[in-house]
């Protein structure tokens, strides 16, 4: 059967008529699932309808429509063509009438970024992702499958302050495991640029502890930069993975990345000089990696380490020796390094230009201020909305049909008394 | 290209805004297929950065601008001057790639509210990192000859030793508050409840 005009009108008065409340739409959207086929075969004669429809009123029908067009492959001056309108589109549907067709939504969502990526131009994709994401996602706790394609942009096009946006969101829910380690993983990276290093820690010890069956790359580049970050944020990088790490990932991301370790090794000796020439020897390893840049932080963030380490010896040293310690070229340099560290609250002390000497203070928090109260109270809340989370799925999951037929089958070869992982009050 | 926004918040003085005005005018304008480049305003746009301290920004934003932009436009370069030495922290000689350039009217009135700021940043430095600092080296971080740097911070408490040229630092009293209102004891008396029970 082919699109003839009768059916092309048909098709468009359908549309138009049954744009308007969520019962038509239902009732839409199933007619246009039963033309998929039609509009695929007839795609290249569908670019003239979109005139007769309004983006923001017809959304559910123009969205049908404009990804048959967009489907087929493109030429450069299409491609152009092709991103203004998708894009345009994005901006002005109605968010209620495409979370009714999600997939058709996110195909010519990532039609767009595809695009953008060939014309080499990331940046126009950056906003017109947002904005995709905001409408699709039902909350801001939905992780969707376009957050990787929005921060991978960001990185493309080197807008990492946009990045960030989305990366405050808690994510509750995630639909393909793939999409939550890519973001991870990309979210990692631009908290790395924007040296948020704790949020990116965070980040990328998510994907490095994620269940997995099987190792990935994501997981092993996460790695690298889970140590290089862990270096510089916390001084040290603990060797032993947390127990709910997946056994796939413990027995093999050290395998892949023993260069790193090495360098934590060389780290924990405190030696400026050594951590230098351990660089300098593996430089294309890391270069390869794309990974110089952070490993470089790393070898300059051990003057600040070794420095905080003699506030935990001494109440006051003179700069001379501070230089001395830590492999400082002289005085005035030690005087910089320590008054970066007063500046951002990595140590609290004060100097003393006269003398020559630093006096190590205490922290002088104590906890009793209006503003670390307010501080703790939002962090309780969270917690306690943390909770409950945890509590809801743990019930559900207990219901759960397939969990309790394995668990159930397992129990048959345990006792009774030392396996019970199903909760008491679900008595079987 | 519409710049009213960005103009208002200059005219206006808010320019703890233009960073964040000049971004979503650029995705904007990107997104629309408009090639922006020729005329865009990226002096505005980095010191808007430089001004709410966000220098990674202003560092990926340098990176982005077109090299022809960058040789022609001389106030770019400039602007970008005052970043990079903030990115290497060399805090004196922020105050002296500020002077050394002849700001357009467009950007002067920014750049004298950072430079302000500036100062005073860095004399809160000194007062919370230093109890005796040379009159030299406090001339060279606020950016003032030695003698209004002396006048600047004898007016704040500090004291002049005249013999070896050192200031002693008057350290501020930090004043918290912390009175409680009952709203938060009951909170935290029910958290603990909540605990609890």
């Amino acid at each position: 059967m082919n699109l003839n005009m009768n059916s092309v009108e048909s098709l468009v008065a359908q549309i138009q008529g049954l744009s308007g409340n969520i019962g038509e739409l239902t009732q839409l959207r199933n007619y246009l699932k039963q033309c998929d086929d039609l509009l695929r075969t007839e795609s290249t004669r569908l670019a003239p309808l979109l005139t007769e429809l309004d983006p923001s009123v017809h959304s559910l029908g123009y969205l049908y429509i404009l990804e048959a067009c967009t489907s087929a492959t493109v030429s450069k001056d299409q491609a152009n063509e092709l991103v203004l309108s998708v894009a345009r589109f994005i901006n002005v549907c109605a968010a209620d009438q495409i979370r009714l067709a999600p997939e058709k939504f996110i195909s010519i969502c990532k039609r767009l970024k595809e695009q953008v990526v060939l014309l080499e131009d990331p940046m126009r994709g950056v906003a017109p992702l947002l904005t995709s994401i905001r409408k699709l996602q039902s909350s801001t706790e939905q992780l969707t499958t376009l957050h990787p394609d929005f921060l991978l942009l960001c990185l493309m096009s080197k807008c990492y302050k946009t990045g960030l946006s989305v990366l405050e969101d808690d994510v509750f829910e995630v639909d393909q495991p793939r999409d939550l380690f890519l973001y991870c993983y990309y979210g990692g990276m631009i908290c790395i640029g924007q040296k948020k290093f704790r949020k990116a820690l965070e980040l990328l010890h998510n994907v490095v502890t994620a269940p997995m069956p099987i190792i990935s790359a994501i997981a092993v580049e996460a790695f690298k930069k889970y140590i290089l970050v862990s270096l510089i944020h916390l001084g040290q990088f603990a060797t032993s993975f947390p127990k709910y790490t997946s056994s796939a990932a413990q027995r093999n991301l050290k395998n892949f990345s023993q260069s790193y370790l090495d360098l934590v090794n060389s780290y924990s000796t405190g030696k400026v000089s050594d951590v230098e020439n351990y660089v300098q020897n593996n430089k294309d390893k890391f270069e390869s990696d794309n990974n110089l840049g952070l490993v470089k932080q790393v070898v300059s963030s051990m003057y600040k380490r070794n420095i905080q380490r003699l506030t935990q010896t001494y109440l006051t040293l003179s700069l001379q020796d501070i230089a001395n310690t830590v492999q400082l070229n002289s005085a005035k340099e030690a005087e910089m390094h320590v008054l970066q560290m007063i500046q951002e609250g990595d140590i609290y002390a004060t100097i003393n230009q006269k003398d020559g000497m630093v006096r190590f203070l205490e922290d002088p928090e104590q906890y009793k201020t209006c503003e670390m109260i307010e501080r703790l109270d939002f962090s309780i809340q969270r917690i306690m909305m943390l909770s409950k989370k945890v509590t809801t799925m743990n019930e559900v999951m207990s219901c759960d049909p397939s969990y309790l037929g394995k668990v159930g089958r397992e129990r048959q070869r345990f006792d009774y008394d030392d396996f019970d992982t199903v909760p008491s009050k679900f008595n079987l | 290209m519409d710049f009213s926004a960005l103009n208002e918040a200059l005219a206006f003085k808010s320019y703890d805004k233009v960073a964040d005005i000049c971004d979503t005018l650029m995705f904007q304008a990107a997104s629309e297929g408009v090639s922006y480049q020729e005329d865009w305003p990226y002096a505005i746009h980095l010191i808007g950065h430089i001004y709410v301290n966000d220098i990674n920004s202003a560092r990926f934003l340098w990176k982005k601008i077109p090299l022809a932009v960058k040789e022609s436009q001389p106030e770019v370069s400039a602007a970008w001057k005052i970043g990079q030495r903030l990115w290497i922290k060399d805090y004196a000689s922020v105050h002296e790639a500020i002077r050394e350039f002849i700001w357009s009217p467009q950007c002067q009135g920014i750049m004298a509210a950072f430079s302000e700021m500036y100062t005073k940043k860095m004399f809160e430095l000194l007062q919370s990192a230093y109890s005796t600092i040379s009159i030299q080296d406090t001339a060279l971080f606020l950016g003032m000859s030695e003698e209004d740097a002396t006048n600047y911070v004898v007016q704040h408490g500090w004291t002049v030793d005249p013999a070896s040229r050192m200031l002693t630092v008057k350290k501020q009293a930090v004043v918290t508050e912390q009175k409680l209102d009952h709203s938060k004891l009951q909170r935290l008396t029910e958290y603990v409840f909540h605990l609890e029970h």
